[in-house]
């Protein structure tokens, strides 16, 4: 060992011993990058497009492993161009930000309201804008919402929350109950998916036109499923759907009892410092 | 004959022999990088980091709790990484220089302190103040998480509670989103990346200051370094995808893929701070590489560092 450390140049034996470590490592890298990437514990590589958008300062930030403060920054960013209504701006930002940050939903979320509720709302008020112009703006940016939530339901294949976002777009904006109804539907059973998105999709159903007898036959459904779904706005809806398939008296389901209110849950009341989902305030 | 056997030196019989390592030997000269560091004031950065989370802690923009306690974390995990492998690098390269100009270290070598021991010393009390560092931000950003999310939680509650159209299965999904993005346990293993990512750019550093001429080369090199090790996945993509994976370009990706430390693999902190489940096997072989690392790399600044003429 002496004699090598002797006669071989430091500099060589320092390379050659990079060089072996390198090697020993470099499998073991890639498999924990790919199991990193795969538990989304790290995040992959940005886009080439959301590197090319991206200014000097945020390229900097994304290759010294700031991604999150990048997007963080970004976030404000977009909301300056939010207050100042400058759509374009706000949408490219979002851009590099769900680029940066593919995984995290709620970019895509806010990127959705963003120009799918503000600025179509934004459209509806411009008065320095032609009507024309305003109507094609409004579907334009309610279009692109839809195509951008798409995008994010690619990228997050299990999201309540886009969908949800998405269904709000369809039915405050494009007036599409059809699709409305779909998207709640797409809904149903994913992990974040809140109990009324089932109920949603039976409303919306029933006023998507030809769909009638498929929403009662849903609807009827949920309230013979549990008392607990005998709630107003359903009882409304499947009477509504009995007129309007002329359901035979006696298959028609009572009147709601305006007395009865729907049965509440029973599991115990909790403590008054106890919110519910076990969380105590302190 | 007799006068020639009195002016003969008695040299003293050797002593103890040395051990090769010694722990004890590691822990002082540890204990006295950490005296050294907290002297230059280092934890001063401490305020201004208490100031970025306040300031972002009260960021009013429009947008949910949940999205709010997810920025909040996002800000304060980001600067608490940044922090440590700054402080990893620029601790790291000013340790040697400075007791070359202190001469404290030709008292240390004069001294039977092997010369790993003091490289392992060095880098240990680096170590214990970058941990001891993140574990003070840590603590700094729970308080603030765990405000926010208190008080979010009791106002989305109330007004959840004083409109009748929701139910409480809904209140209680809501509240849990807020609590999925508030203080939880597994936060804990987002310092530990951090740290592990501080500790290889400091093994690292401490490799570059046993040749380099100065501390402000060392710097500059291991902050080239950092940069490099964190954008070769992304520009092994890009360059590949550009020349139609050229060979020369291949061979040059695999150089540098092997010469510097992969840094992109330690961000993992990101995927735990946006909540999501952790690996404990793979968490448990990030920590073996970077114990791979640093023996690598003490290695290396042995090599370097052990016949330095000073």
């Amino acid at each position: 060992m002496n004699t090598i450390l002797q006669k071989c140049p430091r500099l060589v034996l320092v390379i050659a011993g990079l060089a072996l470590f390198g090697f020993v490592r470099e499998p073991i890298e890639d498999r924990l990058r790919v199991k990193l990437v795969e538990e989304k514990l790290l995040l992959p590589p940005p886009g080439q497009t959301a590197m090319e958008q991206m200014s000097q300062s945020a390229l900097m930030g994304t290759l010294g492993g700031l991604r999150s403060l990048v997007a963080v920054f970004l976030t404000l960013e977009a909301y300056e161009h939010f207050s100042n209504k400058d759509w374009e701006q706000l949408s490219q930002t979002y851009a590099v930000i769900t680029n940066l940050e593919p995984n995290d939903e709620e970019h895509w979320v806010t990127w959705i309201w963003h120009i799918g509720i503000n600025a179509t709302a934004n459209m509806e008020i411009d008065d320095r804008l032609p009507e024309f112009e305003r109507k094609r703006r409004f579907f334009a940016y309610a279009l692109e919402a839809v195509d951008i939530a798409e995008r994010g339901i690619k990228q997050n294949p299990e999201s309540a929350t886009i969908r949800m976002q998405l269904a709000e777009v369809y039915r405050e904006k494009l007036k599409d109950n059809c699709a409305t109804s779909r998207v709640y539907g797409d809904t149903i059973g994913l992990p974040d998916a809140l109990p009324f998105v089932e109920r949603f999709h039976g409303y919306f159903m029933a006023r998507c036109e030809g769909k009638e007898q498929e929403a009662y036959d849903y609807l009827s459904g949920l309230y013979r499923e549990s008392e607990r779904n005998h709630l107003p706005t359903l009882i409304v809806e499947i009477k509504k759907l009995e007129n309007f398939l002329n359901i035979p008296v006696p298959q028609r389901i009572p009147d709601a009892d305006p007395d009865k209110r729907p049965q509440k849950s029973n599991r115990k009341k909790p403590a008054p410092n106890e919110l519910p989902g076990g969380i105590i305030v302190p | 004959m007799s006068d020639s056997n009195a002016t003969t030196p008695t040299l003293r019989p050797p002593t103890a022999k040395v051990p090769l390592f010694s722990l004890g030997r590691v822990w002082t000269i540890a204990a006295s990088t950490v005296t050294q560091l907290v002297r230059m004031k280092t934890f001063y950065f401490l305020l201004a980091f208490a100031l970025v989370v306040v300031a972002v802690g009260n960021f009013n923009i429009p947008t949910t709790p949940a999205k709010e306690l997810s920025m909040i974390k996002k800000v304060s995990f980001g600067t608490m990484d940044l922090f440590a492998w700054l402080f990893a690098i620029v601790s790291t390269a000013l340790l040697i220089p400075r007791d070359l100009e202190d001469r404290t270290l030709y008292t240390i070598l004069s001294k039977p302190v092997r010369r790993i021991e003091y490289l392992v010393g060095k880098l240990g009390g680096v170590l214990f103040v970058v941990g001891v560092s993140l574990l003070a931000m840590y603590a700094i950003c729970a308080v603030m998480i765990y405000a926010r999310e208190t008080a979010f939680i009791g106002a989305e509650f109330e007004a959840m509670q004083a409109d009748s159209r929701y139910s409480q299965e809904e209140i209680a999904e809501q509240l849990t989103l807020i609590q999925k993005q508030g203080l939880r346990a597994e936060l804990g293993i987002a310092v530990l990346a951090s740290f592990l990512k501080a500790s290889v750019v400091a093994a690292v550093t401490i490799f570059l200051s046993t040749f380099a001429s100065s501390s402000l080369f060392t710097i500059i090199v291991s902050v080239l370094l950092f940069l490099i090790g964190h954008a070769h996945t992304m520009a092994t993509n890009f360059w590949l995808h550009q020349s139609d994976s050229n060979l020369f370009v291949q061979m040059l990706v695999k150089v540098i893929k092997i010469l510097i430390p992969n840094y992109q693999l330690f961000s993992f902190s990101e995927g735990v701070v946006q909540g999501e489940a952790i690996n404990y096997a793979v968490v448990s072989q990030m920590g073996m590489l970077t114990g791979g690392y640093l023996v690598v790399f003490l290695l290396l600044s042995l090599l370097v560092f052990v016949d330095k003429e000073f």
